[in-house]
């Protein structure tokens, strides 16, 4: 069985989530009622594949909230115990979505290991950050084309180069894409330039500086609150991967030759009789997830039990390979730029 | 008596959270409080143990094993305050546990079984359980080790519980659903009035909810109650 350990997008949505669930009293609740809530295990799903495998799943609402992450303890708890909800339900491969695996990376929960009587098993969990930067990169290769943007010619920028998704989006870019330039952009030098030589190329830049020069830009760090972009300075067109969480990118950048995808976004090849993708305000809820819930899918389609994806750098070309076949085999596709907006462009 | 020396530090155990002091006044005091409600909860434990043994002849031989555990554990207890020089408040901890004491006794009175279980088995249990873990989580070495030990014999109370409503589900649903009804708001309450000592022990309110609700819902889970009844009883204490 796979599992997936999501959670609402604000405050607001976890409680109508919860209303149309019929979990009236905690809807009614105030955020502290929330931060006092147990992790519900609130559907159970069969999804068959396009090769006609079927498995078995369960999503988890961590009832974490994204206005809980000023609160550390809470939100470290949300995350044990519905990683300890997963283990005792005895979910073979769980993802951990949206907030969650950021809070487990920032947050240092390798070091609280157990939970009450519960030993969690890291090899039960992935982040999914394999799958995820296996789709941003194909993403970018299908539809940066698409605008007429040749990418052996293009310089992408990379902004989070140096963490888990962008590292991995780094190194496929310059060895698979083979990109004509990589514009480096991250919070710290010394891991940058260490990617850097671990790269053999790329340059190191402010996002100040890589963003005019960029023919298509990769978004794998939140968006600086106050950021302001003159969008005159940008280039026309300019593809936008949004590969961040949560995605906010859209009505910052969007129109006028730039054009934003949601990045790290796949969609099923069929219906899947779930109601939880509404949860995370999918397009087509029926069939669009997370990457990184996909990746759960994948490795429960492979029978692949390990935590797949996990720590930080360790996602190579030959795992990307693997995943990104299973990808295709099982049924997903990634997301692409609106057909309407193809269309205008052409 | 001998009593922990004042680190005038703060301790950090092996969960990498920092221990509070326990030498303080303000600790000591809570402490007063907070170790008499424990002690007086096993004495009571130990009681309606035997009480329902009663009602149950047949089972009255494992009940009074159940019983002498928890005799056990109130000494335990009794050592913890010993060790940290408190003297456990005990008309505070009898005065605590009325309304809930005085609602077994009449459940009891009536021979109803279901809410007797409920009430110690579960909700006492599963209450103790979860306060337990949060206080493995800050407490002093010796009170740790002695909590530690504690905690797994209360999961085989909570188990002997959730085992006989489980047998006994198809007739006794609705009862269980009243008996819910009328004592967990008061486990809501008893955890209000302990907040403060309880944060002056590094036990966090929200925490100790939260872990209640987890045990709750686990126990109701074993029974048989699916999700949508257990979210009817359970996070209904919540608000």
């Amino acid at each position: 069985m796979f599992g997936l350990i999501g959670h609402s997008t604000s405050f607001k949505d976890a409680r109508q989530k919860a209303m149309d669930l019929g979990y009236d009293h905690i809807a009614e609740g105030d955020l502290d009622v929330w931060c006092s809530a147990p992790p519900q295990l609130v559907e159970h799903v069969q999804v068959v594949s396009a090769i006609g495998k079927t498995i078995e799943g369960a999503y988890i609402d961590s009832c974490f909230v994204p206005e809980m992450l000023s609160r550390f303890k809470t939100a470290r708890r949300k995350v044990l115990n519905a990683m300890e909800l997963a283990q005792k339900k005895g979910i073979s491969i769980t993802a951990l979505g949206g907030f969650t695996s950021i809070i487990f990376e920032n947050f240092n929960l390798l070091q609280h290991r157990q939970v009450r009587n519960t030993t969690l098993s890291w090899e039960r969990f992935t982040t999914g950050n394999t799958h995820t930067a296996w789709v941003i990169c194909r993403q970018l290769e299908i539809n940066a084309p698409k605008l007429g943007i040749d990418l052996k010619k293009a310089k992408v920028a990379v902004i989070g180069a140096t963490g888990d998704i962008g590292s991995a989006v780094c190194r496929w870019m310059s060895q698979r894409t083979g990109v004509s330039e990589l514009l480096l952009v991250a919070r710290q030098h010394q891991p940058l330039k260490d990617l850097q030589q671990d790269l053999q190329g790329g340059r190191i830049l402010s996002l100040e500086e890589a963003l005019p020069e960029a023919d298509a830009v990769v978004w794998v760090a939140s968006l600086p609150k106050n950021l302001e972009i003159d969008k005159s300075n940008l280039r026309k067109p300019c593809l936008m991967i949004d590969g961040g969480y949560p995605k906010n990118l859209d009505m910052k950048f969007s129109g006028s030759g730039i054009h934003v995808l949601k990045g790290g976004i796949v969609e099923f090849f069929t219906d899947i009789g779930w109601n939880m993708m509404a949860i995370a305000e999918m397009e087509i809820p029926q069939r669009q997830m997370f990457a990184c819930f996909a990746e759960a899918m994948l490795l429960e389609f492979e029978n692949c039990h390990t935590n797949f994806s996990w720590g930080r750098n360790n996602i190579t070309l030959e795992k990307m390979d693997f995943i990104g076949e299973a990808s295709l085999k099982h049924g997903f596709s990634v997301l692409g730029l609106q057909k309407d907006l193809q269309a205008a462009f052409a | 008596m001998p009593t922990l020396e004042s680190t005038g530090v703060a301790i950090n155990n092996d969960l990498g959270v920092n221990l509070p002091d326990f030498s303080s006044e303000e600790y000591k005091d809570a402490y007063s409080r907070i170790n008499a409600i424990v002690i007086e909860g096993e004495k009571e434990a130990h009681g309606n143990y035997l009480a329902i043994g009663t009602l149950i002849p047949d089972k009255a031989e494992e009940l009074k094993k159940l019983a002498v555990m928890e005799l056990k554990h109130m000494k335990g207890f009794t050592a913890c305050g010993r060790n940290l020089g408190v003297k456990a408040d005990m008309p505070f901890a009898e005065k605590f546990f009325l309304p809930l004491h005085g609602n077994f006794q009449k459940a009891f009175k009536e021979q109803n079984l279901t809410t007797c279980f409920l009430i110690q088995a579960i909700l006492i249990e599963a209450f103790a359980i979860s306060a337990y873990h949060v206080y493995i989580r800050v407490a002093d070495p010796f009170a740790r080790k002695i909590t530690e030990n504690v905690v797994k014999d209360e999961y085989l109370h909570l188990n002997y519980g959730q085992e006989w409503l489980k047998a006994n589900l198809s007739t006794c649903k609705e009862d269980l659903m009243k008996a819910n009804k009328e004592n967990l708001p008061l486990i809501k309450s008893m955890l209000d009035q302990v907040a403060d000592d309880a944060e002056s022990l590094d036990m966090d309110k929200e925490e100790l909810m939260e872990e209640f609700m987890i045990a709750y819902q686990d126990s109701l889970m074993e029974i048989g109650l699916d999700t949508r009844e257990i979210a009817r009883m359970a996070l209904a204490a919540l608000v």
